[in-house]
Parts: structure tokens; sequence; C-alpha cells
């Protein structure tokens, strides 16, 4: 294999964390959820991946991936068009005795045998709930340089309110690490501890054939979490490390966090922060550049391309195709694909989904710690 | 299985009068309204007219034109079969050339377009800001049972000499042929966009290279040799917007445009009809909190904290705190500085406008400069660009250039 070449294949989990956000997966998935103006959040994970020289990677997708598909196509906008490798979207395998997975390893196992026939020596494994610009290939390094059986990504954070709250079901399980040096001593499922903690990223780094020898026991002994079954209870048995990750990244808890986060990015350093290391790619939509009209007044924002304002907006985030029009004011306010703000409208802390229409000389206002949220094609 | 109808697009030409834009870079490829080359219009009519075979000829520094192109993909012509082709002068058994002239670019490569047996090839223009449906061109050629159409704009008299004039009856069908004359028979400019039943089309081409005496040229031999036969000639009246951005102020004037499409007729917001171009992949533009953005366009990976009013910014332009951009065409990847004044002008890609220095000027009476800036140029801080410059080497701090 060539440098350029991570020699590791890729493995994503879409669904993870779903239930975190009702309102925003009711037609979709964690992963394709638009985030910050033009993106899905499968968009910086599957960069990253191809940027640091994946080549091969695989989506298990649980339910609701229609939105995903479209989005992904052939994969060719992430260059993963390939005859080797590629992007490979692994739909749950309809039979009568084959119900849909619920964690990792009934996910994994249901793709052994890819597994299997596959070349890469290592695997990575990652979520889509973390908009991140990550360096695969320093974390496969460090992983192949301590020697360890398993790399873990963290980041030192609080843990977000959002994971903890009562909706933290078995399938929005978080993990706490403790550590030696890099060593991984204990992994806390669900702890409610206060302060900045070791918090898992679910980013792994291990050797194909050790992932394909765990799940095979595991899945044989009827395991369902690859964290709480697997790698908790042999903290002694395998060599765990730890790869912490002190970059930008935003992680999607729930609406309050999904709002803060699009936010967060009107700051040019956050904004740096997860697009200047290298190119996240996306869907193109060929949308003509944004017209601003004689008369919109413009204050601290990020538009993406295809939008009309004519209007006032400010502070806020506008996804492709959205329409501002004349009289109308939106204010802290992110507004998702084709969004239309009709005249006089007046919009304040406001989430609305794709293809919504304001109505002429509408008010809505939410506040600061609770956006008001309209679904889909709803008309306001 | 044989195609209807190929396109042949004719984008060789050095486009020597647009100077600074074109010393590296084929004019077709020139950056056109924020987001788009010039390439992208032709090539986008062609998917949307339902061509899906395009032959691209090129000859003046094709590298950009070459690597913008790729497979086609951007604009769905990444065909198995078709699909876009760069085609560049070859060698062949009996020597090589170069384009000697338009018709004998096309004749160096019959055997390109027998490969798809068409019935009728299109002669496009890789130098022309236009949204045009072939198919109703294509359809009008049939029902006159032409042999040779012409693509026909009604100009104003008084510029007539300045174009190629088809002189035609009323029934469309062209008696005379006037290239640039005194006295103009006829207000019906030729827009340099021909379809040609293939056969007569290879005919002429052959006879045409033949004759040592010819300038191997669409307008000045091969329209006048069919006149010369009686073929069926027919002219097609376009009138939707059309434009040659062959100079300077002409392209300037069209991006101008692009901001106004109400009145000037060039919309790139249908979408019914879009213009496909090859992405910046950039994120979506920040526009700070005391900037100032007013009736202009805007797109991926700008960063705007000072005034932009009635301008047209490309991907990654980055205007900082207290610089004042007007009336102003500014292409991918430049920076404008602290306090730097930018008007009037068209400024090139990844260019550095260092602080408080001016470009341009707002036009006096009568006056119509349009300051350019060449590509990858550094004008330094407190420098000062008439409004007629153009310029093409670094200017020092402090300098003036007229």
């Amino acid at each position: 294999m060539v440098n350029s070449n991570a020699d590791a294949l890729g493995i994503i989990f879409p669904n993870s964390y779903d239930t975190l956000v009702p309102e925003l997966v009711s037609e979709r998935l964690m992963a394709s959820i638009p985030f910050a103006g033009r993106y899905r959040m499968v968009d910086f994970i599957l960069s990253s991946m191809v940027n640091h020289g994946i080549g091969n990677i695989s989506i298990i997708v649980r339910k609701n991936y229609h939105s995903l598909m479209d989005h992904l196509g052939s994969g060719r906008e992430w260059d993963l068009t390939r005859k080797n490798g590629g992007l490979n979207i692994v739909p749950p395998f309809a039979e009568k005795s084959v119900k849909v997975y619920n964690g990792r390893v009934e996910a994994l196992a249901s793709v052994l045998a890819f597994l299997r026939s596959q070349k890469e020596k290592y695997v990575v494994m990652a979520d889509a709930n973390i908009a991140v610009n990550f360096d695969f290939k320093a974390m496969i390094d460090a992983h192949v340089e301590s020697g360890a059986d398993i790399t873990v990504a963290y980041a030192e954070q609080e843990i977000p309110a959002g994971m903890i709250n009562e909706n933290a079901s078995i399938q929005n399980m978080y993990y706490t690490l403790t550590l030696d040096g890099e060593h991984v001593k204990k992994i806390y499922i669900n702890p409610v501890s206060e302060g900045k903690q070791n918090l898992s990223m679910n980013i792994y780094v291990m050797s194909r054939e050790l992932l394909i020898e765990q799940i095979n026991t595991a899945y044989v002994r009827g395991y369902v979490y690859f964290e709480r079954d697997i790698l908790a209870p042999q903290l002694e048995k395998l060599d765990v490390h730890a790869f912490k990750f002190d970059g930008y990244f935003a992680r999607i808890c729930d609406m309050r966090s999904y709002f803060e986060e699009n936010m967060k990015l009107l700051n040019e350093e956050n904004l740096d922060g997860l697009f200047a290391d290298s190119p996240i790619y996306t869907k193109i939509r060929d949308d003509n550049p944004t017209r601003y009209i004689e008369g919109a007044k413009v204050k601290n924002i990020m538009a993406a391309d295809g939008c009309v304002i004519e209007g006032e907006v400010e502070n806020s985030i506008l996804f492709r195709g959205v329409k501002v029009a004349k009289g109308a004011k939106v204010k802290n306010c992110v507004l998702m694909q084709d969004t239309v703000v009709e005249a006089g409208a007046n919009v304040e802390y406001v989430i609305s989904d794709k293809n919504v229409t304001i109505t002429e000389g509408k008010e809505l206002k939410g506040s600061d710690t609770f956006p008001v949220f309209v679904a889909k094609r709803q008309k306001v | 299985m044989a195609k209807e109808m190929i396109a042949m697009l004719l984008a060789g030409g050095q486009g020597s009068r647009l100077y600074a834009l074109t010393q590296k870079l084929a004019k077709p490829a020139v950056p056109f309204g924020g987001k788009y080359r010039i390439i992208d219009f032709p090539l986008s009519n062609c998917v949307n007219s339902g061509i899906d075979t395009v032959g691209i000829l090129t000859q003046y520094q094709p590298l950009v034109l070459n690597e913008y192109i790729g497979n086609g993909q951007p604009w769905d012509l990444d065909r198995l079969y078709g699909g876009v082709h760069v085609l560049p002068p070859y060698q062949q058994a009996s020597g090589s050339d170069w384009y000697k002239g338009t018709a004998n670019a096309i004749y160096q490569n019959i055997s390109f377009i027998e490969r798809y047996n068409p019935q009728y090839v299109i002669i496009l223009s890789g130098d022309q800001i236009c949204k045009q449906d072939y198919s109703d061109f294509l359809r009008f050629h049939k029902e006159k049972g032409a042999e040779f159409s012409v693509a026909v704009m009604e100009v104003p008299w008084d510029e007539a000499s300045r174009f190629g004039l088809m002189v035609a009856d009323e029934n469309d069908k062209i008696t005379e042929f006037q290239e640039k004359p005194k006295n103009p028979k006829s207000n019906l400019a030729s827009m340099g966009i021909y379809i040609f039943n293939w056969d007569i089309l290879k005919k002429y081409l052959i006879e045409d290279e033949a004759d040592p005496n010819s300038e191997n040229d669409f307008g000045n031999n091969i329209i006048p040799n069919l006149l010369r036969d009686g073929r069926q000639m027919y002219a097609y009246h376009f009138s939707g917007y059309w434009k040659d951005v062959g100079t300077i102020s002409s392209l300037w004037e069209a991006n101008m445009e692009v901001l106004d499409p109400e009145h000037s007729g060039i919309n790139l917001f249908d979408d019914n009809w879009k213009i496909y171009s090859r992405n910046s992949g950039m994120t979506g533009h920040r526009i700070g909190a005391d900037a100032v953005v007013e009736n202009s366009m805007i797109t991926d990976g700008c960063r705007i904290a000072g005034s932009v009013k009635h301008s047209i910014l490309f991907a990654g332009v980055q205007v900082e705190p207290g610089a004042v951009v007007e009336d102003a065409v500014v292409m991918g990847g430049t920076t404008i500085k602290a306090g730097a004044v930018v008007k009037h002008c068209i400024v090139a890609e990844n260019v550095v406008i260092g602080e408080n220095a001016v470009v341009g000027a707002m036009p006096a009476d009568g006056e119509k400069g349009v300051a350019t800036v060449g590509p990858g140029v550094y004008i330094g801080d407190n420098a000062k660009i008439g409004p007629n410059a153009m310029v093409n080497n670094n200017v020092k701090g402090g300098d003036e250039q007229w």
C-alpha cells in the first residue's frame, strides 16, 4: 500500500442517538440531519475518513434511511465511487428471523462475512452525532505505535445536559473513561458526574481480525452493545488505549444543543475549527450564489448558496435556498433548506426544517433556551 | 446507436481583448457570475437541451480548462457512450497542425464526429453568455427542411455594421450574408451558433480544406460557399439574453446585469434551466456583525467584514473590516485587506489588495474605464490603481499605476 492509504476500512453507525432529537429524525436519521448551512451530520465523519486515506466505508443503517440514501447516492461527492472499496450502504437484511439491530454488536454481526473478505488491516468505527474534522490518520498512527488492542477517542468536556435527561434510554448510552496515562482503566456507562469528564466520542480503531473475533464471540452469547458487553468487561484482558481529541467539534444531544452548535459557527474561530483543516464534502445542489437585493440588511450570519435576501437577517444560519422577503425579520434563527419567510413575517429563535413557509405578516418567537421548531413542509 | 445531434464547442479562442484575465487562461475558462465559468453556459445549455455528446475544441492555454471540464460530471456529461471530450489538435500519420481556423478545427475532428454518426451537428461558441434551448433550434431546423441554420439576434440598426449579418426573406430563408458591412441590409446578427446536417457539413469541410486560399473559417468561407451553391439555409430568431463577453467592459457589464435579472434578462436563478458548474466545495459564506451587504451576489467561502455594494464576489473572497467594495467583480480566493477601496473594476483570482490600497474609481462623466487586476497579483498597502489600469504584475506599497 502507498502511504496515502491508511490501510483501514471505515464503519459508520448513522442511527446512533437518533432518539435524542425526535423532532429532527421524524423523517430521517441522525446522519442526515442538516447542519452548518449546507451539510448533513454524516458529511463530517465521512469526509474526515476520506481525507485521511480511508476509502472503503460501510454505513450500517437501521431505519429511516431514505434521506441518507438520497444524500449519499453513489458516494461520488466524497470520492467514494470506487472499484475497490468505496461507499457501501448496508440496509437491514429483511428476513423473518432477523430483526432490526439494536446495538453495535448486532449491526456488526450482520456484516461479518463482508468484514472477513476485506483486505484492510484496521477498522475505524464512528457514529454520526458529532460534527468534527477528525484526524483519523493521527489516531491510527497512535494506535499502531502504542500496540494497543483497541483505541478509543475522547474529549474532555462536561456531560451535555441533553444526554443526561430522562430520555437517556439504553439506546442512548454514553461513556466516560478513567485513564491511567493513555490506558483506559474503567468505562462508566451513563454516569451523572459533574465537571469535566473524559467523554468518549465513540470513535474506535482496532484490527479487523480482533473485531471479527470479538463480534463473533459476543454475538453467539447474545450480546448487544459493544461498549457495555465487549469493552467494559474486558478492560483487564484487552489493552484499550485512549486518544485525546482537543480540536473543535459539535455534539448533537437535543434540540437545544442542535440550535446552539449551529449558532456557535457564527464565531469564525469555531467555523475555522470545524472547516479549516481539510475539506468537508457534501451533496452538490448547483444553487446559484446567494443574492442580497437592494434593501436587504444582514448582520452576523452564515448563509449557503441559493438564498435570496430582501428583508432583515441577524445572528442566523441560513441553509441552501432560503428566501427572506421584503420587510421580513429573521433573528437568532436556524432556517433549513428552502425555508421561505414571507413579507412582513417576524421570526426569532426559530428552527425551521426543510421547505417550511412562514406566511405573510406572521410572528413566531421562541427563546434562547427553547427555540421553536417548525417541522418539515409546515406552513405557519 | 447513432446520435441525433452532437455539439462541437469552439473553445480555442485566446480572448486577447481580455488582456490580464487571459494570460494563462482560455477565454471560455474565464470566471463569470459568482461561481461559473463562461463555458458553463453552453455546456449547461447542451445538457438541458438533451444533447449528451459534446466535443470541446481547445488550443490556447488549455490547462485550466482541461482540469475544469474533467470527466464532465458536474454537467452530467460523464456518459458511457458520448459525454464530453476535450479535443486538442493532435498528430496524425499525415503530420500535425494547429487548428488554422474554426472550420479547420472541426475538419480535423471529422473522425470524432463520425464515431457517433449523427444526423445533425451543432457548432457552439465557448465565449458567450447565453441561455438557449438548442432543442428548439433543432426543431426549427427540421421544420424548415434546412441543411444549415444559424441562430440570429436582432441588433440595433446603428450597431449592425459591427456584426456578421444574415439577410433573410419572410420565410427566414437566408439570401445573403454580409460580414461587418458598411451598409447593412439586415439587422440580424449571427450568434456564431450553427446547426448543420452532418453530410452537408462534412462535404463542405473537405472541400474547404482542399482550397489553399481558404482561411478555413465558418463565417468567411463555409457560409459563403453554402450560399454560392444555393443550399437550404435558414435564420433562427433568438430573442433571449445573449452577450459576447469579449472585452473587459462587456465582461464587467454582463456580471453587473446578473445582479438585475428583472431588467437585464439574464436570470441565473431559474430552476428549470440550471447553469451547472464545478463547485468550490467551500462552506457557507459569513457576513460579520459590522458588515454592510447590499444588492450583491455572494457565494460559498466568502468572509465579509467590510462593505460590499452592487458587486459579485466569487468563492472564498475575503473583505476585511473597513474595506469598501462597490460595482466590482471580485474573483475567487482574493483578499481585500482592511481599509482598501475597490470600485468599478474586475479583480481576478487569488489577488491580494493591501491595506488602504485603492483600485479603480467610479467613472466620471463620459468615462467608461474598468480597472483590471490580473490573477495572483499583489497590490501593496496604500497603492493606487487608476480607473483605466490593467495590472499584470505586483504593485509595491504606495506606488501608483494608471
